[in-house]
This record gives structure tokens, C-alpha cells and sequence, in this order.
């Protein structure tokens, strides 16, 4: 317990107040003395669309579909997938194609906007054909910009979403 | 002439000092609160019953979403409740592992409260502050798990993956830092003038009627309880952790802050035991293909950092689904602690005591 003399010159010199504005005062100047692009980085903040960030290698982004070195879908339809998947977003279309034994997706449709990027699908495939890639940048206007299909569509398995297609840049 | 008349207001849904969508019903005697009615359901989206409709494996995904701000406890209480369920030994780099990453969970959790809790009461500083750290451990689980709010952390039976290569190093950068940092935020609040006043004795709840009205957490351990499920019942690696719980008696607003200010603490001194003494080994126990229930009921406690948060889970012979799965949410149960701690109080005391509640609206909704 503070004595009563103790606790009166505390309330007339406000020792706690200037702590705090000593901290804020310190950082203050931390950050005024260093430019954010700097070696030395003491600014958190990220200038974002102009700096890229940087993710981590495990980071889960959009489901992508990949292929093996001769181009050839790695996907055998095994179901795996559509089976795991949490929210149900997958479906597959199994097919044959020409020249190839394992049975080959006819289509693969992925609806991004229920996708909760949880990577069972990915984990549960035992062909490794499916990845979660490093794209976060995924708004859309409408509900059609969510489902990806096969190549050949605008929104495709294989490639990145376009979403400089939609940015403000390229409307005008 | 005059007449006086009681005044009912809604605080809420989308009052930014309720963390959310909580609505809060006042009955309103000048600037006293009469009444207090919680008013939840806002964000209810039937967890309970959708985990019911989905297997054993896949139903973690909804328990990072009940309590989003420690999604990984969440994630420790699926896993473990069913791992209970099912008799599987885990192996103890992974409890290991778990330990870490839960207690780093809590530190995230605790200082988003301290954050937001100064926010409401007016100290905007401390909640920049809080969340620079807090960004940095979200980094950390986005580098084990890939996710940095769902994390979706654990598989049934240990984890999917060992932690990667620069894990450690990180995660021993923000302990050596971290403690610096709690100094910062004690200096800006725990002798500010404005601080204490604010909090000492506002939303007194003693633990008599904490035990009542079954809060557990941070919450009764402010008003001088000792009840810690990690202490009590230990799971995962906690057995073989040298630490303390701090209580605290005076059980107000201020109490609660010391408590979970000390509980970081604690948990940087767990997270640099388990990263001292990580066995090596595999991650993962060896499972059968399909988990295939019996006729069996579990329920599994362990401490989130909101208190003490239960996974019960009924199975049905060969279901792959669990027949009923209950969610004990600390939240939705100290939230009932409300009316008491407010009642007869001022209205400015109210913001005050949601914030040391310290509730997650998705958690109490679910
Ligand atoms: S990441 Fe999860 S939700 Fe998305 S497609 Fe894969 S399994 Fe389904
Ligand atoms: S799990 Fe893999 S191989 Fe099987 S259907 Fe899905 S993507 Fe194709």
C-alpha cells in the first residue's frame, strides 16, 4: 500500500502519464528517423499493392490443378477430393480421352465462393495433382467469377484468376 | 410536473464496443442500468448441427469458426475429444507441437482483449501496440498451417505436417521480444490514472456467483479461484509444463487485466519449454483408414483462453459422423455473467464489462 504522502505527490507530478507519452514519444521517433523501404524496417505496415507482401510457403490460396511435365493432366478422378471436401465444391465429370489409361476429368468444377481454403482436398488426393497456390487477390463481381471450370474458360483450373481483368486499372 | 420514467435502450448489434453482434437490452433509470437483457443469436449458424452431418475428419473446419480469434484451441478440443473417442494415442512431438501452438493461440487471443477491452474504455495506444505482436504470431501459424485466422491446425491423431524449417527461429525471435513487450503495455496502462478508474472495482463478480452461474477462464480466476483445467485435467503436453496460474481476489476489471496480463506470461514460458524440450519422432499415430464409431459418449474439456471449452460427442455404431456433438462455448457461458456484474451500475460500465467478458459472438452464437 502506498503511503498517503506517496500517493499524494503522484497525483500532483503524473508519473503515469508521462511513461505512456515516453513509450509513444520513443516510437515516434523510431519511425520519423526510418524510411518504411529502409534496410532496417521498424514500420510494420506493408505498402501493399505497390510492395508485394510475402506469404509463407504453406500459405492456402485457390485451388489449382496441375499438370506433369509432358502437359498431361495429373488428375485420375479418383474422387478423393469431392468426397473430402467440407463444403462440397468440388464436382468431377469422369471421362476418357484418347491415348491415356487412367480416366480423365471431362470437367472439374470448382465454386470458389464456398470454398473455405481448408486444403483437405489437397491433402486427400494421392496423385498430387491438385494444389492450394499463393493467390489471395480473389473478389469478383459476380457469382459467375467464382466457378472455374476446364481450360478453355475465362475462369480455368490452370491459371491464376485474372483479377487484374476486374481492378479499376482496366475498366476505364 | 416533472415525472421520471424508466428508459429502455438497445445497445447493439451494431454497436462497435460490443465485439460483434451482441445486442444488449438496458432498462435505463438515468444513467443507471436497471436491467440488463442479452439478446444473442445474431450470428447462429447451427455448428452443432452441421458437424453432425459431417465426418469426424472434416467437421474441424466449423470449430476454427466459433471462436475465431483462438481458432487453434478450438481446434485442440475437436482433435482431442475425438481422439478420446476413438481410444488414439498421439504421438509427443505432436502434443508437443499442439502445446505451442495453443499457448501462442493464447497470447494472440488475450491480446486482441487487451486491445479492443482499452479500445472501449478510451486508451487507443495500447491497442496498436498489441496488435503489432499479434500480427507477428499470426505469421507464425501462417508459416505451420497456411492459414492465418482458420487455421484448421491439427488432424485427427496428430498433425498433418512437422513444423517447417525457420519455425523454431521465428517463433524464438518473438520470445526474446515479448516480454519487452508486456512491459510496454503495463507501462501505458497499469499505473495510468485513467486506466484504474476506469476499472477498479467496475464489474464486480465474486466467485461465489462466478462458480454459480458456471464462468470459468480468466474470469473466475480473477475473483480468487484456482480452477485451470491445464492444471486440473491435464491434456496434451501440459503435464509436463512448469507453470503458474494467476489469480487474483479483488475479482473486478482490473483484477481480470492483471490476470491476463500474467497469463501471457505464462504461456511465453510454456512456449519456450516446449521448444526446449520438442522430442523428435513422427507427428502422426497410425490410423485406420475410415473412423468408424461405437456406441460411446465423450466430452473433453480444455482451457481456451476464454475458459473452459468442452467438446461432447455422442457416436453410433459404424457411423463416421458423430451421432450428436455439443459445443461447451466459455463465451455463451460467462456471458450470462452480464445482468449480474452491471445491474445497479452505471451505463458507461457496461461497455467496460463486455470487454472484460472478454466474449466472441460467434462463439456464443455458433
Ligand atoms: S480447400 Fe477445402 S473447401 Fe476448398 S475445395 Fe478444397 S476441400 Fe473444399
Ligand atoms: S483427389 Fe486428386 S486425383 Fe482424385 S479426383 Fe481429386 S484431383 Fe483428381
Amino acid at each position: 500500500m502506498a503511503s498517503p504522502r506517496y500517493s499524494l505527490l503522484r497525483t500532483l507530478i503524473p508519473f503515469d502519464i508521462y511513461g505512456g507519452m515516453k513509450l509513444t514519444g520513443k516510437y515516434f521517433g523510431k519511425v520519423l528517423r526510418q524510411a518504411n523501404r529502409g534496410p532496417k524496417r521498424t514500420h510494420v505496415v506493408v505498402e501493399y499493392p505497390e510492395v508485394a507482401v510475402t506469404l509463407q510457403p504453406r500459405f492456402r490460396g485457390r485451388l489449382q490443378m496441375i499438370k506433369d511435365e509432358q502437359g498431361e493432366i495429373k488428375c485420375v478422378c479418383c474422387l478423393a477430393c469431392e468426397k473430402i471436401c467440407p463444403t462440397q465444391v468440388i464436382t468431377i465429370e469422369k471421362g476418357k480421352k484418347e491415348g491415356r489409361k487412367t480416366p480423365f476429368p471431362l470437367q472439374y468444377d470448382f465454386e470458389m465462393e464456398r470454398c473455405i481454403f481448408c486444403e483437405f482436398c489437397v491433402e486427400s488426393c494421392g496423385f498430387d495433382s491438385i494444389i492450394l497456390n499463393h493467390q489471395f487477390e480473389l473478389a469478383g463481381y459476380d457469382r459467375e467469377d467464382f466457378s472455374h471450370g476446364m481450360e478453355g474458360q475465362f475462369q480455368n483450373m490452370f491459371s491464376i484468376t485474372p483479377v487484374g481483368h476486374y481492378s479499376v486499372a482496366s475498366e476505364d | 410536473m416533472f415525472k421520471t420514467e424508466e428508459m429502455e435502450i438497445n445497445l447493439g448489434p451494431q454497436h462497435p464496443s460490443t465485439h460483434g453482434v451482441l445486442r444488449v437490452k438496458l432498462h435505463l433509470d438515468g444513467e443507471t442500468v436497471v436491467r440488463c437483457v442479452p439478446m444473442i443469436g445474431y450470428l447462429h449458424r447451427g455448428v452443432e448441427k452441421i458437424c453432425e452431418n459431417k465426418t469426424f475428419f472434416q467437421g474441424q473446419v466449423w470449430t476454427d469458426r466459433t471462436d475465431y480469434v483462438a481458432s487453434v484451441s478450438n481446434n485442440l478440443g475437436w482433435a482431442e475429444g475425438v481422439e478420446k473417442l476413438f481410444g488414439i494415442t498421439v504421438p509427443r512431438r505432436a502434443h508437443y507441437i499442439r502445446t505451442m501452438l495453443t499457448e501462442l493461440n493464447r497470447i494472440t487471443s488475450h491480446l486482441l482483449w487487451l486491445g479492443t477491452h482499452a479500445l472501449d474504455i478510451g486508451a487507443m495506444t495500447v491497442f496498436l501496440y498489441a496488435f503489432r505482436e499479434r500480427e507477428e504470431i499470426l505469421s507464425i501459424f501462417e508459416a505451420f498451417c497456411g492459414a492465418r485466422l482458420t487455421t484448421t491446425a491439427f488432424r485427427i491423431g496428430g498433425l498433418r505436417e512437422d513444423i517447417p524449417p525457420g519455425l523454431e527461429k521465428q517463433v524464438r525471435a518473438f520470445q526474446a521480444r515479448f516480454l519487452d513487450c508486456i512491459e510496454e503495455y503495463e507501462t501505458l496502462l497499469t499505473e495510468n490514472r485513467i486506466w484504474k478508474k476506469r476499472t477498479i472495482g467496475v464489474a464486480l463478480l465474486n466467485a461465489e456467483d462466478a462458480i454459480a452461474l458456471g464462468v470459468t477462464g480468466p474470469v473466475l480466476r480473477a475473483a480468487g479461484s484456482t480452477y485451470d483445467i491445464r492444471k486440473v485435467f491435464p491434456y496434451a503436453a501440459y503435464a509436463e509444463m512448469d507453470f503458474d496460474v494467476p489469480t487474483q481476489t479483488a475479482g473486478d476489471t482490473y483484477a481480470r487485466y492483471l490476470v491476463r496480463l500474467e497469463e501471457m506470461r505464462q504461456a511465453h514460458r510454456i512456449v519456450n519449454q516446449c521448444l526446449d524440450g520438442l522430442p523428435e519422432g513422427p507427428v502422426m499415430a497410425k490410423l485406420p483408414k475410415v473412423l468408424k464409431s461405437e456406441v460411446n459418449e465423450v466430452y473433453h474439456a480444455i482451457e481456451a483462453p476464454k475458459g473452459e471449452l468442452g467438446y461432447y460427442f455422442v457416436g453410433e455404431k459404424g457411423g463416421v459422423n458423430p451421432y450428436r456433438m455439443h459445443i461447451r462455448a466459455p463465451s455463451f457461458i460467462n456471458l450470462q455473467a452480464l445482468p449480474k456484474m452491471v445491474e445497479g451500475r452505471l451505463l458507461a460500465d457496461v461497455i467496460a464489462a463486455i470487454g472484460t467478458l472478454d466474449v466472441v459472438l460467434g462463439e456464443v452464437d455458433r
